[in-house]
């Protein structure tokens, strides 16, 4: 998004509709705005009424550059203030409202309200399903996801949502309990769905989001107990990412798919081909720890552990926030594997501390017990 | 990149929010983690206030 979306020039118009914000949020100053924003996944845009600082609408997941036009042009709509012309503007007007507001049931409620109200080419329609698709994911209703996604994929055929609408259709269905017997053909369904949006290149849906749906389609693989489908499926994977970056018209597009390229690599137990990408992001963006911290992952996979170390030692001065448990507790894994036992017990004792220092916002438990149950097996590097 | 990923826990292998660097040239004036200036603005200007949430990750 930020390498692609907010760098072209398509949105310039709308520079002076709005105040434009960005919040780093593992930045500490920015604790407090996470927690207030009831911020759960990555990336999640905003538009919030300056007046009173309630959140007009509230969507997650990234957006083609046609997307977030759209996306713009009904939030400048919304914040207006105007009063709906239509039950069904209103519906969704509500469900906007009470989703910003994080109340969940109800904004389900009211986005299934307004789509069961939508009209034939309702323009609101596709977001309306994404916003509705990750109510229900997050509240681990599988079977409603399952159920919308089969409801809109016709619907939304051609369209950029049809990707996201047919891999969480794929991801609900192999959420399903495993003794559910309808289990088998729902995943076989959506996983026919999602090759088939993989195969229309004409979506429009970014980058990311097609990535997403390669990595689903590896799950459901796995899920199967086909380790060569899957193995062919992360293969599909790494080449469209290695595509995507071959094509980007900078480093810091390049960048973008580290991560999953990585992930891909991972997948097909080849972590090594991940070397000269993340050594040329290193190159590149030498303020960034992503691609030190990353490349101390590979190395350690690869059983360099004195690369390994000195890629952790590169990336630790430069990561701050949350993420810098992550990279202590990957530092302690390979402090283990060479056999320093009491090394890696302090750098576990470094992301303990870390984490119970991090103000509320980016704090987590979960993660703090997590630590400390490691913290009682020390020489067990993580899996 | 993104897969919803989760804000607290986010998986640092599986997935990112974003590239890391400041210097990219946005098409829009974005205000960089100061959400009071960005506020004083909105008010000022009477605009809402478009936020992006993201971490360099």
């Amino acid at each position: 998004m930020r390498a692609f979306v907010f760098t072209d020039a398509a949105l310039t118009s709308k520079a002076g509709q709005f105040v434009w914000l960005e919040l780093n949020v593992d930045d500490e100053r920015n604790a407090a705005h996470r927690e207030r924003l009831s911020l759960e996944a990555l990336p999640t845009f905003y538009v919030l009424n300056p007046a009173d600082e309630s959140v007009v609408v509230r969507r997650v997941d990234g957006m083609s550059v046609g997307e977030m036009v759209a996306f713009l042009e009904e939030a400048r709509v919304a914040a207006a203030g105007l009063a709906p012309s239509s039950p069904l503007e209103a519906a969704l007007v509500k469900a906007d409202r009470l989703n910003g507001e994080g109340r969940k049931a109800e904004a389900a409620a009211a986005y299934r309200e307004a789509l069961d109200q939508a009209p034939a080419g309702w323009p609101p329609y596709g977001r309306a399903v994404v916003a509705l698709l990750f109510l229900h994911q997050t509240q681990g209703e599988n079977a409603r996801c399952l159920a919308l996604a089969r409801e809109a994929r016709p619907r939304l055929s051609g369209a950029p949502q049809s990707v996201m609408a047919a891999r969480s259709g794929l991801d609900c269905a192999l959420g399903l309990p495993k003794d559910d017997p309808t289990r088998a053909a729902a995943i076989a369904e959506m996983e026919a769905a999602t090759r088939k949006t993989l195969a229309s290149p004409g979506t429009g849906a970014a980058a990311d989001d097609v990535s997403s749906s390669h990595l689903s389609l590896v799950q459901a693989r796995k899920d199967a107990g086909d380790a060569a489908g899957a193995k062919a499926d992360a293969e599909a994977w790494a080449s469209f990412l290695e595509a995507q970056a071959k094509a980007a018209a900078t480093p810091e597009q390049r960048a973008v798919f580290d991560s999953h390229r990585l992930s891909a690599y991972l997948e097909l137990k080849q972590p090594e081909r991940a070397i000269p990408m993340l050594q040329e992001s290193e190159r590149d963006l030498p303020g960034d720890y992503n691609p030190p911290a990353r490349l101390a992952v590979v190395y350690f996979e690869t059983k360099q552990l004195d690369e390994a170390l000195a890629a952790s030692n590169r990336a630790l001065p430069k990561v701050a926030g949350p993420r810098r448990i992550q990279v202590l507790q990957r530092r302690s894994d390979i402090f283990a594997a060479r056999g320093d036992a009491a090394a890696a017990r302090e750098a576990l004792e470094q992301a303990l501390a870390h984490a119970e220092s991090l103000p509320a916002g980016q704090r987590s438990e979960r993660q703090i017990q997590a630590l400390k149950k490691r913290l009682e097996t020390p020489a067990k590097p993580a899996s | 990149m993104n897969r919803f990923v989760p804000a607290a826990l986010g998986l640092f292998l599986a997935a990112g929010a974003g590239a890391a660097p400041a210097e990219l040239e946005k098409a829009l004036p974005f205000i960089a983690d100061d959400y009071a200036k960005a506020l004083a603005e909105a008010r000022a200007q009477k605009l809402p206030l478009f936020i992006e949430a993201w971490a360099p990750w």
